[in-house]
């Protein structure tokens, strides 16, 4: 990250929202609010004003396990490394003023808005952790019930924990663990897809590094499939087992809290074997829970003017021949922001986004079909019609008719249609030709 | 399409291509209804 901020030539606007683009191909304009940190770029990340502060807040990074306070830096290895204030818990004291050395700190500060020009867009916005509605499977409101991104947060070295599997209704150790994958995925209730195996090989990962803490932990994996389709996947998955971590083919059908010990009360089927419902013990459960959208991807699908597939994901050119592209000539799909993929596949994905658009920015020229509206405007009453209609905002009237943008257009005729003078025409898709075909078609009648 | 998933209709019902069903105007059907046709479907 640090290599890519001091890349020469690059902007990188970071705490800031893109809030408008309008234009085309080679000719966008893009408005961008770069939220107000209260703090200005004299900050060099020292901590001096956070380790003041009085005041507290969510810990997003953590996933909530512990507080920062008010004025924080986003995590350890923020880029830049800049503190903001969280307006909504700052007391305004001042202690962060008197504590900072290098005059960093500006209530006064507002929100900039900053408006460039940019020839092409690459949507690179990844994905966010299914969280399921509080009950399911225990979740929010028995504790010791947490999805892989907080179990990740426990066992990082760096983390609330320092590492220490710690287990969140009273802080021990478990000794027993069990994973549930398919948290909301190949679910037709909340999302149908598979998260591309991604959470299968999250969980072989973290049985592993459980094992490593302390290999006496009894480790089960309650699965549907093991999608371990990648390089050395396999035999990851393969060492796992031999590790001693057990893997059960089955769904959940009862998962109950004991309210003493906290300790959950799993119903589960080994359908592999013969053995029917049981009811297991474990300390902790673990949810591997799917991958899902990010927040906030609605307002850039319309910002933008692009489509979603049913998943919710952006919408690729083609599935199959081209998940790069978009529908729209100058915007690309980069990483999950087009579907669930692990980090290898995210990776090639975000270099065809780039050499996508290499390509096209390299020439001078832009080519496009012949297929587009055309306007006589002799016949064109100004009405606005044709405006209003279109999808693409491609058609706009002008002083002396309407003018149609070539490159936005794209040929569905819909401002044909709508035209009460019949003054717009569609290239290879005239009138006469559909008459001379519904005449030849019905002669015999 | 019906011809990929090997459907069948009868061939009374005649096809005419069209680059997108926001094109069809209603000019166009009641063109195709008064040279004789019972109906028309814009189908896409």
């Amino acid at each position: 990250m640090l290599q890519t901020a001091r890349t020469p030539g690059l902007n990188l606007h970071t705490y800031s929202e893109v809030e408008e683009v309008t234009g085309f191909v080679g000719n966008f304009k893009v408005r961008i609010r770069k939220k107000a940190r209260y703090v200005n770029n004299e900050c060099n990340g020292c901590g001096a004003c956070w380790e003041v502060c009085p005041a507290y807040g969510y810990n997003e990074f953590n996933e909530g396990l512990d507080p920062r306070k008010a004025i924080y830096a986003s995590f350890a290895q923020a880029v830049p490394m800049l503190a903001q204030i969280d307006m909504t818990k700052c007391i305004k004291c001042g202690l962060c003023e008197k504590a900072c050395e290098v005059d960093a700190i500006d209530f006064d500060q507002e929100d900039e808005i900053l408006d460039i020009e940019v020839g092409s867009i690459a949507v690179a916005t990844g994905w966010d952790e299914y969280e399921p509605e509080t009950g399911y499977l225990g979740y929010n409101v028995y504790p010791n019930v947490i999805t892989q991104l907080k179990l990740e947060r426990i066992l990082a070295p760096n983390g609330p924990t320092i590492g220490h599997l710690k287990r969140p209704s009273d802080g021990k150790t478990p000794k027993s663990v069990l994973f549930i994958q398919c948290v909301g995925s190949r679910d037709l209730t909340r999302q149908t897809y598979c998260s591309a195996g991604v959470c299968c090989m999250i969980s072989v990962k973290n049985t592993k590094l459980i094992k490593q803490h302390a290999p006496d932990i009894d480790v089960t994996v309650a699965y549907m499939d093991i999608r371990a389709a990648g390089k050395d996947y396999e035999e990851y998955f393969t060492a796992s087992r031999k590790e001693g971590i057990k893997y059960i083919r089955t769904n959940v059908s009862r998962l109950q809290e004991d309210p003493e010990t906290h300790n959950l009360k799993v119903v589960l089927q080994n359908t592999v074997g013969t053995t029917g419902l049981k009811e297991f013990e474990y300390d902790l459960v673990v949810l591997s829970s799917a991958m899902v959208p990010a927040k906030g991807i609605e307002k850039l699908a319309s910002i933008l003017k692009l489509e979603k597939s049913h998943d919710g994901f952006f919408k690729e050119y083609h599935a199959r021949l081209n998940p790069i592209d978009t529908k729209i000539p100058g915007i690309v799909l980069a990483g999950v922001s087009q579907g669930p993929k692990a980090i290898s596949d995210s990776i090639t994905q975000g270099r065809a986004a780039a050499s996508s658009l290499a390509r096209l920015m390299m020439k001078d020229k832009y080519r496009i079909l012949l297929i587009r509206a055309t306007v006589d405007n002799e016949k064109c009453a100004k009405c606005g019609l044709c405006q209003l209609n279109c999808p693409y905002d491609a058609i706009k009237v002008e002083s002396d008719g309407a003018e149609v943008n070539e490159i936005l257009c794209r040929g569905c005729g819909a401002c044909l249609a709508n035209c009460p003078s019949e003054a717009i025409t569609l290239r290879y898709y005239r009138e006469p030709q559909y008459e001379t075909q519904i005449d030849a078609i019905l002669e015999e009648i | 399409m019906a011809g990929t998933i090997r459907a069948q209709y009868p061939a009374t019902i005649r096809p005419i291509r069209i680059n997108c069903t926001g094109r069809v105007t209603p000019s166009l059907m009641m063109r195709a209804i008064g040279k004789g046709a019972d109906g028309v479907i814009v189908a896409g």
